[in-house]
């Protein structure tokens, strides 16, 4: 038994031809079925649970200790003074390293801006304890400039195959003119002096990620640096 | 029994840094009897091997600078085969033992994780499991010859030792070269493997394959080479956005430099052509296949490559660093140049064959590599009893690859015969 298309030989029963999945046309003799190579055990799944159950472990190991911090504090204070911060970092620590365990695949798109804005919040709480107000016009700014500047890398690095390297060159651009937005955004807050230091990391930054974006458009440089710096 | 422990070959350094939680480097090899395997007499042949092969019956175990192998105190236990080839071997496994005896109707199979050994080192395993389980069962007289080794004696200190590191050269050969084109398409779910295998006589291969002057494996190379740069046209990479199409051989080194090990002792050449460079009939590229790989697997140009990598082990500073650094500079290193070099591989092990008693015994070889953590294709060959055995493994669903192989081997005269899973 051929197959019309491909023109190899098939199995004994074979419905169809595995290569182009062209249907066996000739009726099959009674009794001949096609002969399965492989059992039908699957393998085991994978077993989360040791995960989990250090999750949960931990889990209970960090309220244990916040509310031990904020009983001793509220008893000795009268008021949650200290131990805010200590339950503040303690839920931020959980977001950061803990809630992603109890998933199966890290997704670094849904993750990484949850991280941020849980880290937003706790400099929030900072802010509004302390009765300041420079979360507004700095630390909400410079963390959101982070996240999108992070997730930026990370997608150029997890999912684009083609032209990394020149890619690579404006994202060191693009982080080189993000510290002059920085000094702005602190400029604006606490009054300090412009073009102080975002200078020098827009030069270092934009040069580096010029030559990168460069070097891709001459290929001679582009082979070159490929095999001068080849691991 | 007191445990021993073995350092990693030189090769096999970077398989336990760069295991993902649904990958690793494992690969197989099986044997189909003429008869239905009894998984207690298996079970008695696995314990009476285990002393002679103690580099083979292992676990992975974590140093703080490098991983190693331990010996086991008890083989382990054969297991019915899964649903699909080299299930994914986890953590877990390798902590417990980094080989899997698995049978199921007639055949006995062995998967192995790459740190143990090499195909034919697996091989070596499964040819003196074949030949023990016949002699307890049937009660066949098998001599020790071949590979076949007698399992009473004591094992081989040449057979335990790392010989990557007595074979370098004095000046080592830079490994750099162009990225070559990488196959793709949608992958499976739960991570099945799909193999369909492709039966051909091997007396027509090699009459065809000495027609173009070349050997089996550099005409197999050339006839996969040409599919891969056919596929590559059909999704319309063609001019100056197609990349250089590289098939990846790995050379049996115990050949070239005549030392008998049950460690790793291969190393892969990538060999291909770049069809930028315009066109190519069949008899070029089988021709351009056949030099290259001539000219690539001379001893002086492999010890030459093995001094490169044995060189970067040596490095005291590189020594010093703690596995965990180590890990992920190794895991970088991978992910950035370790897999895009060639399109995918193609393992010939060359003929099988078994002592005269055992041959009536034993129906067929199979040979089959795993799936690259980023190439999605490979393609595995053993010829025992005149026939050849082509196994190609994907993780994805087209069979395009498979197809335009196995149908241009047909277009040139060769009959395949197919089987799948």
């Amino acid at each position: 038994m051929y197959c019309v298309y491909c023109g190899v030989k098939l199995q004994e029963g074979a419905k169809e031809c595995p290569l182009c999945h062209t249907p066996v046309a000739i009726a099959q003799a009674p009794g001949s079925e096609e002969k399965t190579l492989y059992s039908d055990r699957l393998p085991d799944k994978e077993n989360r649970h040791g995960i989990t159950l250090v999750v949960w472990l931990l889990t209970t190991v960090i309220i244990a200790v916040c509310l031990g911090c904020l009983i001793f504090c509220l008893r000795t204070r009268g008021e949650a003074a200290w131990s805010g911060y200590v339950l503040m970092s303690a839920g931020l620590v959980w977001m950061l390293l803990l809630f992603p365990l109890l998933f199966r695949r890290y997704r670094p798109m849904i993750f990484l801006p949850v991280s941020f804005a849980c880290l937003a919040a706790f400099l929030l709480y900072i802010c509004v304890k302390n009765g300041e107000n420079w979360f507004l016009p700095f630390a909400f700014p410079v963390t959101g400039i982070a996240c999108v500047l992070t997730l930026i890398g990370v997608a150029i690095f997890r999912y684009i195959r083609q032209g990394r390297l020149r890619l690579l060159g404006l994202y060191l651009v693009l982080i080189g003119a993000s510290f002059m937005l920085i000094e702005f955004f602190q400029h604006i807050t606490f009054g300090t002096p412009m073009w102080v230091w975002s200078l020098y990391c827009v030069c270092g930054f934009g040069a580096l990620g010029l030559f990168l974006f460069i070097a891709t458009l001459i290929p001679p440089l582009h082979a070159h640096l490929r095999k001068t710096f080849f691991i | 029994m007191k445990k021993q422990w073995y350092r990693l070959d030189n090769a096999a350094l970077i398989f336990p840094a760069i295991i993902r939680k649904n990958w690793n480097n494992v690969f197989r090899v099986s044997a189909t009897l003429k008869e239905p395997v009894d998984p207690d007499v298996l079970d008695r042949a696995i314990e009476e091997l285990k002393p002679r092969f103690p580099t083979c019956f292992v676990r992975l175990r974590t140093g703080f600078f490098w991983y190693y192998l331990e010996t086991i105190a008890k083989a382990p236990k054969a297991q019915q085969d899964y649903a699909y080839p080299l299930t994914h071997m986890t953590r877990r496994e390798l902590k417990t033992c980094c080989v899997r005896f698995l049978y199921y109707e007639n055949r006995i199979a062995v998967e192995v994780f790459h740190s143990v050994t090499d195909g034919t080192g697996g091989l070596i395993l499964l040819q003196n499991l074949t030949a023990r389980y016949l002699a307890l069962k049937y009660g066949t007289q098998i001599p020790a010859e071949g590979n076949i080794v007698d399992v009473t004696e004591a094992p081989k200190a040449e057979e335990t030792r790392d010989c990557f590191l007595s074979c370098g050269a004095k000046r080592a050969i830079s490994r750099a070269e162009d990225t070559a084109y990488r196959l793709s398409g949608t992958p499976e779910t739960d991570m099945f493997r799909h193999i369909i295998t492709g039966i051909l006589p091997a007396d027509k291969l090699i009459e065809k394959a000495h027609e173009q002057g070349v050997t089996v494996t550099a005409y197999l190379a050339a006839v996969l080479a040409e599919a891969v740069a056919e596929k590559q046209k059909a999704e319309g990479r063609t001019g100056r956005k197609a990349r250089p199409v590289k098939i990846t051989i790995p050379v049996n080194l115990r050949r070239t430099f005549g030392m008998k090990t049950m460690r790793n002792f291969t190393l892969a050449v990538n060999i291909g052509f770049d069809p930028r460079l315009g066109e190519y009939t069949h008899e070029e590229i089988c021709a351009l296949m056949g030099h290259l790989l001539a000219a690539e697997t001379i001893p002086q140009r492999m010890a030459g490559r093995v001094a490169k990598n044995v060189d970067l082990q040596n490095v005291l500073l590189l020594r010093l660093i703690p596995l965990p650094i180590k890990r992920i500079c190794m895991r970088t290193v991978y992910t950035l140049s370790g897999e895009n070099k060639g399109c995918l591989n193609i393992s010939n092990m060359g003929v099988v064959t078994v002592p005269e008693p055992m041959a009536p015994m034993v129906e067929r070889f199979e040979f089959i590599i795993g799936v690259q953590y980023t190439y999605p294709n490979n393609c595995s060959v053993v010829t025992y009893g005149g026939k050849t055995y082509i196994s190609m493994i994907r993780g994805i669903r087209e069979t395009e690859l498979e197809r335009l192989f196995f149908a241009r081997l047909v277009e040139l005269g060769i009959p395949v015969e197919i089987e799948s899973n």
